[in-house]
């Protein structure tokens, strides 16, 4: 997946479990532990919206674009 | 992801029908291969329907040998819809019936019972080639628009299902 996700690194910039994040976002921590593993092929904007809530930070601290893994994805040299 | 199996009592009874329609469907096939090993039996025919002997009744006797082999033809394809219907029902029994399998096996049943309806038709037409108005040959066989409807609304069903495991599964990996 082209989309990397920086929940781990958020995380401990704040000193927070995840098991704490499921707690005050209501997301179940299986879920949430398929988002931190970027296993998710998904992600909702109420969910974006609590973490980002929880967080205090805006998706783009969530997300990262990494280019070379899309065109590996794509098959493009 | 398993949702709480229905309380309904209709999947119990589908399971219970269907059972009981495999059973009797191998019955059939049975009674029909009896029927083709008696029927080169011409006399015995005769007697049985009060025929007379003449050339409308030997083609009669061959029409009737032609529509129990392809009657005997229609037992494997019955086979093939009942049994894969069960195995949708199972499925929904188990409470996840959005699954690859069951858009293919209801792929599979559209294609049975298109043949099943060309069967018929064949069935049909043999029925009114041999029939005299002194011996008619009436046969439930024939063209069916509720039984070409079932096969346009299967095609569908087994699309639908095809969709709704895709989405399913879209679903799936969402957070």
């Amino acid at each position: 997946m082209a989309i990397a996700v920086k929940l781990d690194d958020l995380l401990h910039d704040r000193r927070m479990t995840l098991t704490e994040l499921a707690e005050r976002v209501d997301i179940t921590l299986a879920n949430l532990s398929i988002l931190k593993t970027g296993k998710a092929r998904a992600i909702r904007f109420s969910t974006l919206e609590a973490i980002c809530e929880a967080l205090t930070c805006q998706p783009g601290d969530l997300l990262r674009f990494t280019p070379a893994q899309a065109r590996k994805r794509k098959g493009v040299a | 992801m398993s949702r709480p199996v229905s309380s309904s009592a209709a999947l119990p009874i589908a399971h219970v029908v269907l059972r009981i329609l495999i059973v009797l469907n191998w019955l059939g096939g049975v009674a029909i291969l009896a029927l083709l090993v008696v029927s080169p039996n011409a006399q015995w025919i005769m007697a049985a329907f009060k025929l007379s002997p003449s050339p409308d009744t030997d083609r009669l006797i061959m029409g009737m040998r032609a529509v129990a082999v392809l009657g005997l033809a229609a037992i494997p394809l019955h086979y093939i819809v009942l049994k894969r219907l069960l195995a949708i029902v199972e499925t929904v029994r188990a409470g996840d019936p959005f699954v690859a399998e069951n858009a293919d096996r209801l792929q599979a049943i559209a294609w049975t019972l298109l043949a099943l309806n060309a069967l018929s038709i064949v069935i049909g037409a043999i029925a009114k080639a041999v029939s005299t108005p002194a011996h008619p040959l009436r046969l439930d066989a024939g063209f069916s628009i509720n039984g070409w409807l079932a096969v346009l609304l299967t095609f569908l069903l087994a699309r639908v299902f095809a969709e709704g495991t895709h989405m399913r599964d879209d679903l799936e990996g969402t957070v």
